[in-house]
């Protein structure tokens, strides 16, 4: 998956654990950014009478680096915490929740926004905005929309906020990935795969119908941007933004199950889940290392340029798909260092090697979703992004319907190693290698404005 | 943010072993800190989070042969060394 579950210990922790990351310039405020931060993944929609929340004991926080050194230039910051209104009942709801504020909704959820500067300057932006109940069914919640609308927060400061449940939008055949790498449209090619199929079968999305929590905000771009200018060139190196999310646990718990005094949480803020482009921590370090990475800043990535440079499933694909793969297998048995993955996923692409586009943050490695936000909302969107020709999609930042499955793979296979050395010739397959999925498999719509992502389906509908 | 990861951290900020001791003798777990205030010091205290005098605070020896302890209250982590201390606890312990 993008990073559901995507290292031993965060896969017991859902609470904390990221599982997707968005960062575009957005297409009903195109002097915004949108930053979408999802938590709590792989929800069932039918999950009472205990709902899915966000936890009230986890740091959650957007960071975004305006100069390229890798440490955050701002820090959005969200805690939550829950309210029992009524003690007395087991339920959710005890009756039709019509409003944010209704007497019927007893397990409600609160968060607060605080922004902190590249000084550590800690500024608290709000407090009790309230997120939606999750998405019951349409017995207890008749119009969840307007609910989920409600929970859109405009703050002074000039940012737009949303805490709350939302379908999961990230589109992955998982069932066949993880299965030995067959991706169902090639699977009578696979290695094992041509002794059980003798045609292409066609690919299922893992996490549609499911839902997640999604930390959503919207800021203007001036406000992001190094120089807090609000125009800028899209060759200008102020134009690009780096975005990464993280969750943080405190160091300490301690249970006290005497029943006369609640758990004790103290000691400073350690992290436990990070998440900047899809499938970095998933795809590319090694299982002994997942854990390490989620516990450290993207300032420390450079110990893991070994394995971008040189990519397990870089090997692999050519061993999975016999015959076609050969000139990947050529490079791979070279030990070339994949130049191209190391400037797309830990420095940025630089200037010159695609037109009019880049969004290097210069020598500092590190995993980052990079954003050039200069460029505007493309007016149609190729889900391949960049490598499809269209400069507005990933890895120029993620947009929700940007098929990263898809991109990583052909990048990996090598469709992208002519930018650093035009004398190779990528396999034909990897120009053509798909996980057979879109957007148009994700059952819910996307929504047209902040906070994009489809509501979340309701429990009722999809038990 | 999270400490550690982007805070430098403070120096010349150590605990005296008196004071290590007093909160030796008054337990080890959700001891109160009322005349520890110089744990609000802490170096890995983010600004926003310091601990009030009267917040529980959790010491967990981390090298019983080193003395070393680390003091976790709010939201800081301060780091003392008192080797006579951890004898003592070991000792009461373990006998």
């Amino acid at each position: 998956m993008s990073s559901h579950r995507e290292a031993p210990e965060i896969s017991k922790d859902p609470v904390a654990d990221s599982s997707d990351l968005y960062a575009f310039v957005s297409p009903d405020a195109p002097d915004t950014v949108t930053i979408i931060a999802n938590y709590v993944p792989l929800q069932l929609p039918a999950s009472g009478p205990n709902f899915f929340e966000f936890g009230d004991d986890v740091l959650y926080e957007i960071h975004i680096d305006a100069n390229g050194d890798a440490r955050p230039d701002i820090t959005y910051q969200f805690r939550f915490r829950t309210e029992l209104r009524n003690d007395k009942t087991f339920l959710y709801n005890t009756g039709q929740i019509k409003s944010l504020d209704d007497e019927n909704w007893n397990r409600r959820q609160f968060f607060s926004v605080t922004k902190v500067d590249k000084h550590g300057k800690s500024t608290v932006l709000a407090s009790k905005l309230p997120c939606p109940p999750c998405n019951v069914g349409k017995l207890s919640i008749p119009d969840y929309g307007k609910l989920a609308s409600d929970a859109v927060a405009k703050l002074k400061t000039g940012e737009k906020v949303f805490a709350g449940q939302r379908a999961d939008a990230f589109f992955v055949d998982l069932g066949s990935i993880f299965d030995l790498g067959t991706l169902r449209p090639f699977e009578d090619k696979h290695l094992v795969g041509k002794t059980l199929f003798n045609y292409a079968g066609k690919a299922v999305n893992a996490t549609d119908k499911l839902n997640v929590h999604s930390i959503a905000i919207q800021i203007p771009l001036h406000m992001v941007r190094r120089d807090g200018t609000k125009k800028v060139k899209a060759k200008d190196p102020g134009a690009v933004i780096g975005v990464w999310t993280s969750a943080s646990r405190r160091q300490v718990q301690v249970r006290n199950n005497d029943g006369k005094a609640d758990d004790l949480e103290v000691g400073p803020n350690v992290q436990v889940s990070r998440l900047g482009n899809p499938l970095f921590n998933e795809v590319i370090v090694p299982m002994a290392q997942k854990d390490l990475w989620n516990s450290l800043p993207p300032s420390d990535d450079k110990r893991f340029a070994g394995f971008v440079s040189k990519p397990e499933l870089q090997t692999l694909l050519p061993v999975l798909y016999p015959g076609l793969f050969d000139n990947l297998a050529k490079l791979d048995k070279a030990k070339t260092p994949r130049a191209d993955l190391l400037a797309i996923l830990l420095t940025g692409i630089p200037d010159g090697l695609i037109d009019g586009f880049q969004n290097n943050t210069g020598a500092t490695q590190a995993d980052m979703l990079r954003l050039n936000t200069a460029i505007p909302p493309a007016k149609t969107e190729n889900a391949f992004g960049v490598v499809g020709g269209d400069i507005a999609g990933f890895p120029n930042g993620r947009r929700i319907a940007d098929d990263v499955v898809s991109i990583s793979l052909r990048a990996i296979a090598g469709a992208t190693f002519p930018l650093v050395d035009s004398t190779f010739k990528p396999d034909a397959a990897a120009t053509a290698v798909e996980q057979g999925l879109s957007i148009k498999d994700v059952s819910g719509k996307l929504l047209k404005s902040f906070p994009f992502l489809p509501l979340p389906f309701d429990g009722f509908d999809n038990p | 943010m999270s400490r550690v990861r982007y805070r430098r951290r403070a120096t010349g900020n150590r605990m005296s072993r008196r004071r290590a001791l007093a909160l030796g003798g008054a337990g080890v777990v959700g001891i109160s800190v009322a005349g520890v205030a110089g744990l609000s010091l802490a170096g890995e205290t983010p600004q926003t989070e310091s601990a009030s005098a009267s917040a529980p605070l959790v010491i967990s020896l981390r090298d019983a042969k080193k003395g070393t302890f680390d003091v976790f209250t709010g939201a800081s982590k301060k780091t003392v060394t008192d080797k006579k201390l951890a004898a003592q606890l070991l000792k009461a312990v373990h006998g």
